[in-house]
């Protein structure tokens, strides 16, 4: 009877198993396909639809403007690497620590803008990047730094770091919960060893921490670069991708062909191309960081 | 432990019958339409509307009357209702794009001049020629000129909502005398003067709010843009009959703005402002005017502190030197328009039909022109003292403007894109009039093959 109770027969595993995997064949696979599809098609939305083979692919790569904002998301991606996973492990490093009181509630603070949507979090940073009546702004003025003030979201040397900003913000208490999981896996005595032996503080993270997280940091890593080539949601509601094409992301770029432009084809096209990109930079950290095949 | 089995199997029935029931309803969802549309002839039936429109309730001239129109059209057809969705102007356009890329386009909408074309070649939208011949009272009540957005050959593909300016100036007059201008600048050089007059005197000459990217090509370029090249320059660009957006005249238009932008005539945060937020600045006293299209006219009134409503006048865009446009046009026209669904049959097209001429009828113009509005039929009684001063003003101004076509209705969505987000790139310098202008023209020529 136990064993009949935590060994289903096939038959039913199978049962189980196929609902979640017709699902994700449903919303994922077939997407895919159909993309790669439309890919090959002047299509505008409607029946009407033309094919045009590779041509959308030869734009494609003779495109200066789909390049850019590639090079924007690699921008994002490295500033997230070293603001979101960087600021986590410093946080989770003093996690540890019996320095740092009400734990509970610094994770749970930490935590929070996780969960909020990415959309109200643009608005939020809008306002506080907001000229006249921004937070920021209001602040710099109020501790004499005035010089300072400028439309945060306006000059498009600086428009890059100030949407990643909200980014790096919103995801930190996301790795700090994946680094802090793998932190509690570390048997205690380690770290009483190593404060037995002097290491405390500085030489305890890098000694220590760093080494045995290291793992879990590569996958984090490989998730943020994922997450970031893909980012949306945040840069639509800031800047739409402007000033100009000064904030223009891959993702907003093929939104920005598909919906505003009528070039559902192409759209198409854009998002293969981002496809193939995240996977060929993915690929490259892993080879670049030795991989996980040990 | 035959119990735990047993609710465990119950629980794997109710799912897969949830997942099951749930996928059915959705094919119910769909197969509903032709089902409900095949039935007709009685007209007690219920029949339900979606409508999708940009009218929020916020007091404005249009909106007055949209709502007016729309409650009248509830009065007399108690069988019909309407589910009404209400966005704002941006959100709106993106959200009806998105609709149509997906086939799902609501019974009733509105649609923009520019998207007529990708509409109507996916048979999404259809003439309405024969309801609009079948009530010649109706077809006959709308001002000249009132469909030229949205006509293609003989077939009308769209009922106006409004035929109105897109470009006026409106200026604080009372800021103009402390700069030591006493009277609206006569052409262009006298205008840049007073830009640096203003500036001089600590005001931000322009307040512009282009986040939407549609302000500064369609509230000033559109005008500005025939003031140098004239308007057959222009219906050459539409009909592809050989100008080119590389043309001289065209790039000194895009120069005369990059000249403004240099001047500091703009506020500094042009491109993360819509254009309410740029009204703001006007009403703080601290920009000496703006350019915005007609329907700005009721929210200044609405809106503006009294003394600057009563300090407010309007003008339009000056004469150039050398250009070969007329000085006495403005950009404007119907812009968007009603239209119904294309799928739509029997009785619910004539219930959503009766609702395109109930937002054309008189219930709908009056309320909106005594209000300041521009409706896109001809009203004969309105009561005049009801408009406001602002109103006034521009009907003396308007005795003598001429519409010339705005750019963002009347080229395709591709063109009006690069040229959009072309104007903010070349208003934040990285980009120059004559490499906007190329990349124009690439896009365009790129569309015509």
């Amino acid at each position: 009877m136990e064993r009949q109770l935590f060994k289903p027969r096939s038959r039913v595993f199978i049962a189980y198993l196929s609902l979640p995997v017709l699902w994700y064949l449903f919303v994922v696979v077939v997407p895919l396909v159909l993309a790669i599809r439309y890919s090959l098609y002047e299509w505008s939305g409607g029946p009407k639809m033309r094919f045009v083979g590779l041509s959308n692919y030869v734009q494609l790569i003779h495109d200066y403007d789909f390049w850019f904002s590639f090079k924007n998301n690699l921008i994002i991606t490295l500033l997230c690497i070293i603001g979101q996973i960087g600021i986590a492990f410093i946080l989770a490093a003093m996690m540890t620590t019996r320095v740092l009181k009400f734990k509970e509630f610094h994770r749970t603070v930490i935590f929070l803008p996780v969960v909020l949507s990415p959309v109200v979090i643009g608005f939020i940073w809008m306002l506080m990047y907001n000229q006249q009546i921004g937070i920021l702004n209001w602040i710099l003025r109020a501790i004499g730094l005035g010089s300072l003030v400028r439309p945060w979201l306006d000059d498009p040397k600086l428009v890059i770091y100030s949407v990643s900003v909200p980014l790096i913000w919103q995801y930190i208490g996301f790795y700090l919960v994946i680094l802090m999981a793998s932190l509690q896996s570390i048997p205690k005595e380690i770290f009483e060893a190593a404060e037995i032996d002097g290491a405390d503080g500085f030489k305890r993270t890098i000694y220590v921490i760093l080494p045995l997280l290291s793992d879990t940091l590569k996958v984090s890593i490989m998730l943020c670069i994922a997450g970031n080539m893909k980012v949306f949601d945040h840069i639509y509601v800031m800047t739409g991708g402007g000033p100009g094409k000064s904030s223009m992301v891959m993702a907003q770029y093929a939104y920005n062909n598909s919906f505003i432009m009528f070039k559902l084809g192409y759209g198409a096209t854009i998002s293969v191309g981002i496809l193939v990109l995240s996977l060929a930079i993915i690929l490259l950290s892993r080879k670049l960081m030795g991989g996980s095949e040990k | 432990m035959k119990k735990v089995i047993l609710i465990k199997r119950v629980l794997a029935i109710l799912v897969v019958f949830g997942l099951v029931f749930s996928l059915a309803a959705c094919k119910r969802k769909t197969a509903q339409q032709p089902q409900q549309s095949s039935q007709n002839k009685n007209i007690e039936e219920k029949i339900t509307l979606t409508f999708t429109h940009m009218f929020t309730n916020d007091g404005s001239a249009i909106s007055t009357g949209f709502y007016n129109a729309l409650n009248e059209y509830k009065k007399t057809h108690p069988n019909v209702t309407i589910k009404q969705e209400a966005l704002s102007h941006d959100t709106y356009e993106t959200k009806i794009k998105t609709l149509a890329a997906g086939g799902e386009l609501p019974d009733v909408f509105v649609i923009k001049g520019s998207m007529v074309d990708p509409f109507y070649n996916n048979g999404q939208i259809a003439p309405l020629n024969d309801a609009l011949d079948k009530d010649m009272m109706w077809k006959n009540s709308f001002v000249s000129g009132a469909f030229d957005d949205f006509k293609r050959g003989d077939k009308i593909l769209g009922i106006p909502i409004q035929v109105q300016p897109t470009s006026l100036i409106f200026y604080n007059k009372q800021i103009f005398k402390e700069a030591g201008i006493n009277e609206f600048p006569k052409n262009w050089n006298e205008f840049k003067d007073a830009v640096k007059k203003l500036r001089a005197k600590g005001y931000i000459p322009i307040t512009a709010g282009n986040k939407g990217k549609w302000l500064v090509e369609s509230c000033i370029l559109s005008t500005l843009g025939d003031r140098f090249t004239g308007t057959d320059w222009f219906v050459s660009i539409r009909d592809r009959k050989g100008a080119k957006f590389t043309d001289p005249e065209f790039v000194n238009a895009l120069r005369a703005i990059d000249e403004l932008v240099k001047m500091k005539a703009f506020n500094s945060d042009i491109n993360s402002l819509d254009n309410n937020q740029q009204r703001t600045l006007y009403y703080n006293k601290k920009a000496a005017m703006f350019f915005e299209g007609g329907w700005a006219i009721s929210l200044v009134t609405n809106e503006a502190p009294k003394d600057v409503l009563e300090a407010t006048e309007l003008a339009i865009i000056p004469p150039v030197p050398g250009g070969k446009g007329k000085p006495n046009t403005v950009s404007g026209g119907a812009g968007w328009a009603f239209q119904i669904n294309a799928n739509l049959e029997g009785s619910k097209k004539t219930a959503a039909l009766e609702l395109l001429k109930a937002l054309s009828s008189d219930a709908y113009s009056r309320p909106m022109l005594e209000k300041g509005g521009f409706p896109a039929t001809k009203v004969t009684n309105y009561d005049e003292s009801k408009l406001s001063t602002l109103a006034k003003k521009y009907q003396q101004l308007a005795k003598n403007i001429k519409y010339v076509p705005v750019y963002d209705v009347q080229l395709s969505p591709g063109v009006i894109e690069v040229m959009n987000s072309g104007l903010q790139d070349m208003i934040i310098g990285t980009l120059t009039p004559e490499k906007l202008a190329q990349k124009i023209q690439q896009e365009y020529e790129r569309e015509g093959k």
